[in-house]
């Protein structure tokens, strides 16, 4: 299968599982609540999923090649933009702090 | 549906989502961006953003199938980060619930972590549902437009911005912008330790499943660690 076929496959795949999700209580269910266990489980889905699409992008110099030193600029610029993140809840802000760093340090090792 | 239109609350709700689209605007291009890295056409990258309309689950697509998981995993993974979704249509539920379907079923395609954010007090505190329906709906019309042109703005800067910038790194960046400011009571700390040490550990698990397995870890660190909690005090 073409990476394009894929990609457009997906496309369609994921819209209807989004879609799925955001129409889920509003129509499908409208009449039904949500089972306390599950209303429990769903507030912790953005930090649990957050970390795990972000920290391997963060800890691992090449795939699989864990790296927690300060020689791996990428872990470096991430504190960075933690730290601004942290103080000023700005996307913005982050992504400038963290990208700044990233070039900086790119420019200072390499 | 056209009878409990309001233009007026339409036109407001687009006006107040203008600060949030601020927000989501770097989101969006790092959106084009990340589907460009991973090897998708101009208008599929689009596309991505016109249907998914996601930028979670449009990041963990791309990202997983840059990394070449199969089709299963990327739809399984999408449906793990989309699950936040649920609270949010749970939560609009009962405001909705006098409309017709056809506004149901369109509130519903808007409905994003800002629209809900933006919109919700609203639905608390009137109870015009007319009028709120169209603010919501202004809202998400507002948000969904700029998401496209974020994305647009992506795909041309990945098409002509050297790899040595590493734009690539704005996706992570993105990401820790929405998470750090989560991290502000224990339980959710504890999530964060234990989806962190578990996708690292897990790292070598075949088809790039760690992402998956290691955040319904996270989710179920979450749900023990608040009885755990409830029962301390």
């Amino acid at each position: 299968m073409s990476r394009e076929l894929t990609i457009w496959l997906l496309v369609f795949a994921v819209g209807a599982i989004t879609y799925t999700a955001r129409v889920s209580f509003i129509a499908l269910f409208a009449r039904r609540s949500m089972p306390a266990l599950l209303a429990r489980a769903l507030r912790h889905v953005p930090v649990a999923m957050l970390t795990a699409i972000v920290v391997p992008a963060i800890v691992f110099s090449a795939p699989s090649v864990l790296d927690l030193s300060p020689g791996n600029i990428r872990l470096i610029a991430a504190l960075v933009a933690s730290a601004a993140a942290w103080w000023r809840q700005s996307t913005m802000l982050t992504i400038a702090a963290g990208m700044a760093a990233l070039w900086l340090l790119q420019y200072l090792v390499g | 549906m056209r009878k409990s239109f309001s233009p007026a609350a339409f036109l407001e709700g687009c006006r107040d989502s203008l600060p949030m689209l601020i927000g989501i605007i770097p989101f969006g291009i790092v959106c084009g961006i990340g589907a460009v890295a991973a090897g998708a056409s101009p208008v599929a990258s689009l596309a991505m953003s016109m249907i998914m309309f996601s930028g979670a689950a449009q990041i963990v697509a791309t990202q997983l199938l840059a990394s070449g998981a199969p089709f299963a995993v990327i739809l399984l993974s999408c449906l793990v980060v989309s699950l936040r979704l649920l609270m949010y249509s749970a939560a609009m539920a009962p405001y909705l619930r006098t409309l017709d379907h056809r506004w149901r079923s369109l509130l519903a395609f808007v409905l994003t972590d800002q629209a809900f954010a933006g919109t919700l007090q609203r639905f608390r505190d009137s109870d015009d549902v007319g009028a709120n329906a169209s603010y919501f709906l202004g809202s998400g019309a507002m948000l969904w437009i700029g998401w496209q042109f974020a994305t647009l703005g992506g795909v041309l800067a990945g098409a002509f911005i050297p790899a040595s910038w590493h734009l690539e790194f704005g996706v992570p960046l993105c990401f820790l912008a929405v998470l750090v400011p989560l991290l502000r009571d224990r339980v959710s700390l504890i999530v964060f330790a234990i989806s962190a040490v578990a996708v690292v550990a897990l790292d070598a698990m075949p088809l790039r499943l760690s992402l998956i397995c290691a955040g319904l870890l996270g989710i179920a660190a979450g749900v023990i660690g608040d009885k755990a909690m409830r029962t301390h005090e």
